[in-house]
């Protein structure tokens, strides 16, 4: 079958436009599978994980999602159906046009009229017989868009190109094969066409653009129109976190919000680092010192408090302690007390993860040791990792090259290699108490195949340099040097953004595990600080936070000014976050002055130091504690609901804890009864300790009167308290922290 | 209370909130954008409005439930005889007498089968219609996909106030959200329903406050609140979203309708007795009142299944008592109109050993295991699949945990094949299998 006309030159004329080279390597030669007919079936969305591109694929055929597997996709047109998918004699029979033009039922639609450019390719590489593309075609080396960036005003539109770089150095105009997506389409929307339009709303978004297995992005900045150039008075760098949040503001024209009271600041810094409400005394000293640097100790004192270790372990628990009915409890209970003692000791963190990825010995023992009992496979324990500690999401990976991601399933399994000698003694898993003790320890053999190829992987890192490794030496070392090295930047910044993202609601990276080109930080000369901070601080926790909370950035209002209303993640305010689940039971507990007990933990025990979630608690179960049955790492939301609220409101367990004969509520009634206490005395230390500060005049006024509504003799304290008690502890000044 | 309008159960999440305020102003958003991406989406509307899933916990026998052999030898067929269904030549394990003789409106799946073994995986299987992604043991609770229930109550929610999905008692192991988050955990409703003090937990009023001094603490709420709200919805406070919940939450509380659902003392005695006057039987009617409430998704969690010994005693005492509840919640759903409207489904994680073993009981058994289906227009009278002459495996009509979720997704409206987005932005496919049991549909 002769071609009457190239399709690629038919195609080009159609796109060509000024400034796109004028070099079509192919031009004089029929389409080709891998380089011309993949990205059509990509970027119609023919091999996308809903359609054909799902394992089991659709209506008997089956693609590779995002066609990472040439062989399998050509096998699948050409080889199956009985030759109807694609006939060479008849090309227009062929069901993948027909199909693919709605000529016959399609579950996906007309996808490509016969008068598509991209269906004449089609045909005339079905015609030709499906040429594959030769070895020695020239390979996409990058893809660029133009422009690079972009300033719009509201509403405003800009076209964008997409141009294909290959190893020969020539390019091709790819803008109506590549895909386009917004991070923000609210703020900045793009169509299938490349073309961006800017919202009515100030804001940025990232516009990603993709061809076959390469992206480009294009950030798109919409100032706020009245641009603010002065900071609000009152704003001071204290920093250098300051001045990089004010660039950023400037540059879209926000300006941040007022400082916080000395209140709120208290309370918000106990919150934050020891998770634990203020006393009333505290409040109280808090804010009648008048020395100028007292936040600044306040920081230094909380972060000396036992406290402290507990709380930022609860965090991290979440994401490295496993179910006990995998591992067993034994394991858990000393993972557990290892994780914690590293937060006791402030270990370093480059240490503390050291230490997990190398961990060897006894899993009732060293506590480090469960990361392997409970990730056994390589391609677990690399996908765990390097969420964890790179702030790589390698998932996708390991199955197929992800459209959003540089790495391919060959980096992965060479990644994957460095945890192939692993060896394994003893009872191993039987859980949920019979597990029994099992030692880690370095195996002297044990290898990686590539799944497709079968081909033995060397270990290599993803990027960078690690130490070569000696023949029988721990490959986990080299592995954890590459890791925890000053040059991987991902290491220092994925941890300074989850410290960020606890002390101000969000992370600088969203979700915070999650760094990627196509994922961009919203200030990433912040980040770069931070990590940069933290990394010459020697990875110490406690001195980030330190650093964090001495920034006038952290001592910002909640509250929003007309003109930074509608920012939600620049920092130009702080924003409200609800308490997480164990630091409100403990703050119910601590208010009402009844304990809670939990199974398997001695009497007195806080919330934040339980060392499992697997006991019974409706109250931490509402308020999304990590699903007891759920594999680490795991994420909170932070959501509110209906439950919480019914939980608060109607709990017999925090009714009991109210109306306890032992509780707070009784014993401030019978101050009042015995003349101890005055009525507005207990007003204020309720509070103090339910909001951190004291009520205004107004607030107490409308308590007492409440009182005075009350006119049955003897229970009549009682009942006053516990009904202040109910209303504080169901209101969200006591729920959310500012 | 059922006429009411659903509303999205969940509140925004911190990542949803940070999206919301634009996101409301102007529509659309990522989520929405995602959710376009669903080309082939397939919805067909609802048949059934609410499913109660009886869960057997342990894996109960299909010889002593519905699929008896009692032609094969008696170390396969065990102590029971057989009883006659309405459907001729179609028999019951003798002590399900009741069903037995309601056969037309139930079916019976003899077929289903998997490859999970034990508890911990068997229960996530059948739980989820996802297979554990890693292998686990006996004793494990696991969660690697959302349950069944949670994916109801994020896809139809329920009246405002409502919890969408209730688990009684306690949580089944696979039950939880996984990645749908604390919004679509079940809501678990401790307690025996039988004991003349009992509660539906939060809400209704604790024991021992009335009604007016709860009245009496939520106006001295509203007094001293002076906490600021930002209203404009760009903002996206999350103070205002609880104060929708608080709101919802109020209005449950002083719904006359809503509170009668959850008190099982206003049932007829009669009634109650219809149902059988033990836990298990009070679960089941107040898993009706429910359903009346709006609720989409109730499982009742019914453990004590799991019979490696003394199989025939036990059942002996057991069967004959679930027999009744089962069949009165089937008829009297079907006297008040609502079972084809709701879907009723008996089952555990797996069936049990062909062979009696050394202690008289049997042993866990994926190849086979029986399942009852009742409701949401489901054709009755009809077994599907069989299982071998020993009943040893499922050998015609072989089905798929998959299939299985499939049917209770199409029944209620959800297309088994939509995508969910985990808060990282994976795709998950509800079941990977969208194929419904056709015999089912109807």
């Amino acid at each position: 079958m002769i071609q009457a006309f190239s399709p690629l030159v038919w195609l080009s004329l159609a796109l060509l436009v000024p400034g796109a080279e004028n070099a079509l390597p192919n031009s004089s030669k029929a389409p080709t599978f891998e380089r011309d007919i993949q990205p059509i079936l990509t970027r119609h969305g023919c091999n996308a994980g809903p359609c054909h591109g799902k394992a089991r694929g659709q209506n008997g055929f089956a693609l590779s999602l995002f066609a990472y597997d040439h062989d399998f996709d050509h096998a699948s047109i050409f080889g199956q159906a009985r030759g109807r998918r694609a006939n060479p004699e008849s090309p227009d029979e062929s069901l993948l046009l027909r199909k693919a033009a709605g000529s016959m039922a399609h579950g996906g639609g007309r996808k490509l009229p016969t008068d598509h450019a991209d269906y004449q390719v089609l045909r005339a590489w079905v015609a030709a017989g499906g040429p594959r593309t030769p070895e020695s075609a020239p390979k996409l080396s990058k893809i660029t868009v133009n422009p690079e960036r972009r300033l719009l005003e509201p509403k405003a539109s800009q076209p964008l190109q997409v141009t294909a770089h290959w190893s020969d150095g020539s390019t091709t105009e790819v803008t109506s094969l590549a895909l386009f997506s917004s991070s923000e389409s609210v703020i900045a929307a793009v169509d299938p066409k490349g073309m961006v339009k800017a919202g009515p709303l100030p804001g940025e978004a990232a516009i990603m653009a993709r061809y076959m297995d390469q992206f480009a992005v294009c950030p798109i900045l919409i100032p706020q129109k009245s641009s603010a150039k002065q900071a609000k008075s009152g704003w001071q760098a204290n920093n250098r976190i300051d001045s990089l949040v004010l660039n950023k503001l400037n540059e879209l024209g926000l300006e941040p919000s007022g400082t916080a009271s000395d209140a709120m600041f208290l309370r918000r810094a106990h919150l934050d680092i020891i998770g634990t409400l203020p006393t009333p005394i505290e409040v109280e000293a808090f804010l009648v010192d008048q020395s100028t640097n007292k936040r600044s100790k306040l920081v230094d004192t909380l972060l000396t408090r036992p406290e402290y270790a507990d709380f930022w372990a609860n965090k991290w628990t979440d994401l490295l302690r496993p179910n006990p009915y995998h591992v067993g409890i034994k394991a858990v209970m000393n993972y557990d007390a290892w994780i914690r003692d590293q937060f006791r000791q402030n270990r370093p963190y480059d240490q503390f993860v050291r230490d997990i990825l190398t961990s060897k010995g006894s899993t009732f023992e060293d506590g480090s040791t469960v990361f392997y009992r409970n990730r056994r496979e390589p391609e677990e324990l690399t996908t765990m990792a390097c969420q964890l500690f790179l702030g790589i999401r390698l998932d996708c990976a390991k199955c197929h090259h992800h459209p959003f991601e540089v790495y391919s399933q060959a980096d992965f399994f060479s990644l994957a290699a460095y945890f192939s000698r692993i060896g394994r003694k003893g009872v191993g898993i039987s859980a949920p108490i019979s597990g029994g003790e099992e030692t880690i320890l370095v195996a002297s053999s044990g290898s990686v195949n590539h799944p497709i190829t079968g081909k033995l992987m060397q270990p290599a890192p993803l990027y960078g340099k690690a130490p070569e490794v000696a023949p029988d030496a721990d490959l986990r070392e080299s592995f954890a040097t590459w890791v925890t090295s000053p040059e991987n930047l991902n290491f220092s910044k994925v941890m300074a953004n989850r410290v960020w993202a606890e002390l101000m609601s969000r992370g600088i990276v969203e979700p915070v595990d999650d760094l990627r080109a196509t994922n961009p930080p919203t200030n990433g000369p912040l980040l770069d600080h931070l990590a940069e901070t933290f990394r010459q601080g020697g990875y110490d926790i406690k001195k980030l936070i330190r650093h964090i909370c001495a920034s006038h950035t952290y001592a910002l209002e909640s509250k929003p000014e007309e003109n930074n209303r509608l920012d939600n993640r620049n920092f130009a305010r702080h924003y409200r976050q609800r308490l997480r689940a164990e630091v409100l039971l403990d703050a119910v507990s601590d208010i009402t002055g009844v304990p809670e007990t939990f199974q398997g933990m001695p009497p007195g025990s806080r919330a934040i130091q339980a060392w499992t979630v697997r006991f019974e608690s409706q109250f931490l179960d509402a308020f999304g504690r990590p699903d007891p049955n759920q594999d680490p790492p795991c994420e909170r939301l932070g959501q509110t609901t209906v439950v919480q609220a019914l939980h608060l409101m109607n709990s017999p367990n925090l009714e009991r804890k109210i109306s306890e004969e032992k509780g707070r509520a009784k014993a401030l009634a019978d101050a009042i009864t015995t003349g101890k206490k005055q009525p507005d005395q207990v007003v204020r230390e309720l509070y103090l300790r339910a909001y951190g500060r004291p009520p205004l005049p107004a607030e107490t006024e409308k308590c007492l009167s409440q009182l005075d509504s009350l006119t049955k003799k003897g229970l009549k304290n009682r009942e006053w308290v516990e009904d202040m008690m109910w209303a504080l502890l169901n209101s969200p000044e006591f729920v959310f922290k500012d | 209370m059922a006429s009411h309008k659903r509303a999205p159960f969940h509140g925004p999440s911190r990542r949803d909130s940070l999206q919301l305020g634009l996101t409301a102003l102007l529509g659309g958003g990522l989520a929405t954008a995602l959710r376009a991406t669903d080309a082939i989406e397939v919805n067909r509307p609802a048949v059934a409005k609410a499913c109660i899933l009886i869960w057997m916990d342990g894996g109960p026998t299909h010889y002593e439930t519905f699929d008896p052999k009692p032609d094969a030898p008696a170390e396969y067929r065990g102590e029971f005889k057989t009883v006659a269904t309405t459907t001729p030549g179609v028999f019951f394990s003798e002590h399900m007498k009741k069903l037995a003789a309601q056969f037309g409106k139930l079916s019976v799946i003899r077929s289903i089968r998997h490859d999970q073994g034990n508890h911990g995986a068997g229960n996530h299987y059948m739980m989820t219609g996802a297979p554990p992604r890693i292998p686990v043991g006996c004793g494990a609770f696991v969660s690697f996909h959302p349950s069944m229930g949670s994916v109801v109550s994020h896809e139809l929610g329920a009246p405002p106030g409502v919890p969408p999905y209730f688990s009684m008692s306690g949580m089944a192991r696979s039950g939880g959200p996984n990645f749908l988050g604390e919004s679509h955990a079940p809501f678990v409703v401790d307690g025996d329903p039988n004991n003349p003090n009992f509660r539906v937990r939060d809400v209704q009023l604790p024991s021992g406050m009335v009604s007016l001094r709860h009245e009496r603490r939520a106006s001295f709420r509203r007094q001293i609140d002076t906490y600021r709200r930002d209203l404009d919805k760009a903002v996206a406070d999350p103070a205002v979203a609880l104060d929708q919940h608080y709101n919802q939450a109020a209005d449950l509380m002083q719904s006359e309708s809503a509170q009668a659902a959850f008190d099982l003392t206003r049932e007829p005695l009669r009634v109650r007795e219809l149902y059988g006057r033990n836990a298990f039987g009070q679960r089941a009617l107040l898993a009706r009142r429910l359903v009346e409430a709006g609720v989409p998704f109730i499982t009742i969690n019914d453990g004590g299944w799991d019979h490696h010994s003394k199989l025939f005693e036990a059942l002996n005492k057991r069967l004959p008592a679930w027999d009744q509840t089962v069949a009165a919640l089937i008829t009297d759903l079907d006297q008040r109109g609502m079972l084809d409207s709701t879907l009723v489904i008996a089952l555990g994680e797996f069936g049990r050993t062909p062979q009696v073993n050394k202690d008289g009981g049997r042993d866990h058994w994926s190849n086979a295991m029986s399942v009852l289906w009742a409701g949401g227009k489901t054709p009755g009278g009809q077994v599907i699949g069989s299982t071998d002459k020993k009943g040893f495996s499922a050998f015609e009509r072989v089905l798929s945990p998959e299939n299985f979720a499939s049917t209770i997704y199409r029944k209620l409206g959800i297309n088994p094949d939509k995508l969910l987005y985990s808060p990282n932005g994976r795709p998950n496919l509800i079941v990977s299998d969208p194929n419904p049991i056709r015999e089912l549909m109807g």
